[in-house]
């Protein structure tokens, strides 16, 4: 009966191609004169959740930027090793970034939905990407907001300014902007650090729901959130990935000291 | 002694409280002073438009003889400043027959015998803008010799209805004979085709038919007597308008005062820009500015884009950022120079080489005209649009361009669809300050395009409809001419201080036009950030 509730383990080390979102090898990552990232290496599950904690400045955030290269837009940033997303190096100076981060959506800690109609901001990636059949764009909004979990309560308002939604609803605009692309995975950079408890919760189950469709890494300061929403969870430490297990054996019985003392409260 | 300072004096509160006041104090001065300025131009202006009573004056000359004039009364009287003694001089302007159509002089008080209203006599413009201070007697119709002047608004329905006959006539028919001909000409048909003289023929038929009109037309006139008594005739067709302004009510001035308002917004100027209308000018400026924001607006937001976005971090950055602003501190005349120089002679004269080599050595372009002054104004403001955009691109939040980018949108993109849009106010603020600067410049226009008398507005029904290469009349340039150049009686003199208002009027209405269009921009983008 039991064996019905606990969540399936799979060995992280020996994950197959198939199985892997996103495969890191030997990732160093400089901004100007500070390491920020040292030899990280791990196998990101498909079609799970991934928590990244660690204290403030361990470069969880840096991390999961390099996953969509967003760390480019960083004046002076280096990045050396392999990303291996969908059986290529995304770190090769060739990758087409448009199409990376289409693949790869993010979303970061403060809702940040453009200054315009709910309708055109879960449109934005999508008229880039050329696409401008009313029908279309139609489709996909309304899939996007129902996937975001949105929809019932925008429907009525698609063409108003996104700007007059709460925090809660402009985080899952947000949210469903990025899904309106289809991406394979999605990168939630401390999504609930503004929000309230309710809507914390809100959010997390829609994860829940989401990860049926994509791969979902999450960086989070909340450790309850991590034990609760994720099936895997890395700490990282000063830049050093310091254990990646699942979550329920991270945190129930970790195997390194550091993650011991960092979980416990002992600093961080 | 040395050490004295008055913190010793109050509190730190008192200091502050010290502070705030003198900038206060100093503002409110500022404000008093720009509000003066603002009373006397309105003030001045619109006295322009108010009719003013027609007087009967005697007064004696140097050789102390007496005359009797129709007169007005200049503003008020005039301190004379090389007497210590508070003298008043009188500005008068009069008509007489010696100066049917009006002369000025200055008088001082002893020197008038007699000032009163004079309920009898009118102030009649003529067409040409010359006005006549007389009492209007008669009217000649044809066959019909001294009428009553009852009959007065009925004849000049009659002269309008000829005159608008003959102007029919010129370009229904005249015109195009006119043109069938010169096509003739470059055909180069011969002297003594049938063609030709079929057309001679048809041409001879209107021109008798319009040379009859004008001799009905001149049967018309108007029989006028001055104050001394001698009379004197003009003809109906020349006449304007015709006030008894001796006679009438605050509403009938305030009707002929809107009427005037009319005139001056619509009408060409007249007597070499001292009476009429300054529509050519208004609109002269109206164009230049427009043309000027067309031409300012995407080079400036361009600039400043590259400086924000793209240029890297060193000094080079640095010393063109100091570069963009002190341009804005150049003279304006330099700038002008500049223009001259550079677009006017240097591109306009290529340009004609390229272009117009058939009509070397007379310019096409290679001379000043209504779009090299834009140009040169555009330059002029360039750096106000710079700075401002910066500023408004510096406020785009960062996580706004982060949010763009991880959509899959290239740098481009991002500009185009996400930071230009939230700059869009700061690049009104701009566009607002450029205008502001560019209605109020006068000294680069002279060099590059403005000229005192435009005999042609640079858009009209001709093709390509707008002609930016012909020279333009600009409100500033004729306030500049008409104040300090030319022979300036008071009327011209409040006629400047009108135009001078309605400069003020052009700039204040662009600017709430932008500042609407600014805040508009604003709820848009902005709200909620």
């Amino acid at each position: 009966m039991l064996k019905l509730f606990e969540r399936e383990r799979l060995n992280l080390e020996g994950l197959s191609p198939e199985q892997t979102a996103i495969e890191v090898r030997d990732l160093n990552l400089r901004l100007g004169q500070k390491h920020v990232l040292h030899n990280i290496n791990m196998r990101i599950p498909k079609h799970r959740i991934t928590a990244l904690i660690g204290q403030s400045g361990c470069g969880k955030s840096s991390l999961i930027a390099c996953f969509n290269r967003m760390n480019d837009l960083i004046l002076n940033s280096q990045t050396s090793g392999e990303i291996i997303i969908e059986g290529r190096n995304i770190n090769h100076k060739k990758e087409n970034l448009s199409l990376l981060r289409s693949q790869v959506g993010m979303v970061f800690q403060r809702p940040n939905p453009f200054p315009m109609s709910i309708y055109d901001n879960v449109c934005y990636g999508l008229r880039l990407q050329g696409i401008k059949q009313r029908r279309q764009l139609d489709d996909a909004v309304e899939r996007a907001l129902h996937e975001a979990a949105l929809w019932e309560e925008v429907k009525d308002r698609l063409f108003d300014s996104a700007m007059i939604l709460s925090g809660g609803q402009q985080q899952r605009l947000v949210i469903a902007r990025a899904l309106a692309l289809n991406p394979a995975i999605l990168l939630l950079d401390e999504p609930t650090s503004a929000l309230d408890p309710l809507t914390t919760l809100f959010i997390e189950e829609l994860m829940g729901e989401l990860k049926k469709r994509c791969t979902i890494v999450i960086v989070t300061h909340n450790m309850q959130q991590a034990a609760r929403v994720s099936d895997y969870t890395a700490f990282l430490h000063q830049g050093e990935l310091i254990e990646f297990s699942d979550s329920d054996t991270l945190f129930t019985m970790p195997d390194k000291k550091q993650t011991e003392d960092y979980i416990t409260g002992r600093y961080g | 002694m040395g050490k004295w300072s008055f913190r010793r004096f109050l509190s730190n509160r008192q200091q502050q409280s010290f502070v705030i006041s003198l900038g206060a104090f100093c503002a409110s001065l500022l404000l008093v002073a720009l509000v003066c300025v603002l009373g006397l131009i309105a003030l001045r202006g619109s006295d322009y438009f108010w009719p003013r009573p027609v007087h009967n004056l005697t007064y004696t000359d140097a050789a102390g003889s007496a005359h009797k004039v129709y007169a007005q009364v200049g503003a008020g009287q005039v301190a004379s400043q090389y007497s210590a003694a508070t003298q008043h001089l009188w500005l008068i302007r009069y008509s007489n027959a010696a100066y049917p159509f009006g002369n000025q002089l200055i008088l001082e008080t002893p020197a008038i015998q007699n000032l009163a209203v004079a309920k009898e006599a009118a102030d009649i413009v003529l067409k040409d803008g010359t006005r006549i201070f007389a009492q209007p007697i008669s009217l000649d119709l044809p066959g019909k010799p001294a009428q009553s002047l009852a009959a007065l608004e009925q004849a000049r329905q009659q002269v309008n209805a000829l005159q608008f006959d003959i102007d029919q006539i010129r370009t229904l028919h005249l015109a195009p004979i006119h043109r069938r001909l010169a096509e003739l000409d470059i055909r180069a048909v011969a002297d003594d085709a049938p063609a030709r003289e079929r057309l001679s023929r048809e041409f001879s038929v209107w021109q008798n038919r319009v040379l009859e009109l004008e001799s009905q037309l001149a049967e018309f006139r108007l029989h006028i007597q001055f104050a001394s008594g001698e009379g004197f005739s003009i003809l109906l067709n020349d006449l304007d308008q015709l006030n008894y302004t001796g006679q009438l009510s605050p509403w009938g001035k305030a009707g002929v005062a809107a009427n005037a308002i009319w005139t001056f917004l619509t009408d060409s100027p007249k007597q070499a820009n001292t009476a009429g209308g300054v529509f050519p000018a208004l609109f002269g400026t109206v164009l230049m500015i427009f043309i000027m924001t067309i031409l300012v607006t995407p080079f400036g937001v361009m600039a400043a884009i590259y400086l924000t976005e793209y240029a890297p971090d060193n000094t080079m950055t640095a010393v063109i950022r100091i570069c963009v602003s002190n341009m804005a501190g150049v003279p304006s005349i330099v700038y002008g120079v500049f223009g001259l120089g550079f677009f006017v002679y240097f591109v306009g004269g290529q340009i004609d080489e390229l272009f117009f080599g058939d009509r070397l050595p007379a310019p096409t372009m290679g001379t000043p005209g209504v779009f090299w002054a834009a140009l040169t104004m555009a330059i002029l403001t360039l750096p106000v649009v710079i700075v401002a955009t910066e500023e408004g691109l510096r406020r785009v939040p960062q996580r706004l361009k982060a949010g763009s980018y991880a959509l899959g949108a290239t740098k481009l993109e991002t500009i185009w669809h996400t930071i230009l849009p939230i700059a869009s106010p700061g690049i009104m603020t701009g566009v607002i300050l450029a205008i502001a600067r560019a209605a109020g410049e006068v000294a680069p226009l002279m060099l590059v395009g403005a000229v005192k008398f435009a005999p042609n507005l640079p858009f009209d029904g001709e093709f390509p409809y707008l002609h930016l290469d012909r020279q333009f009349m600009h409100l500033g340039v004729l306030i500049y001419d008409g104040a300090f150049h030319s022979q300036t009686d008071m009327r011209s003199a409040s006629m400047m201080f009108a135009s001078c208002l309605l400069l003020l009027l052009v700039v204040f209405v662009l600017n709430i036009l932008a500042v609407i269009l600014r805040k508009r921009l604003r709820q848009r983008y902005l709200r909620g950030y």
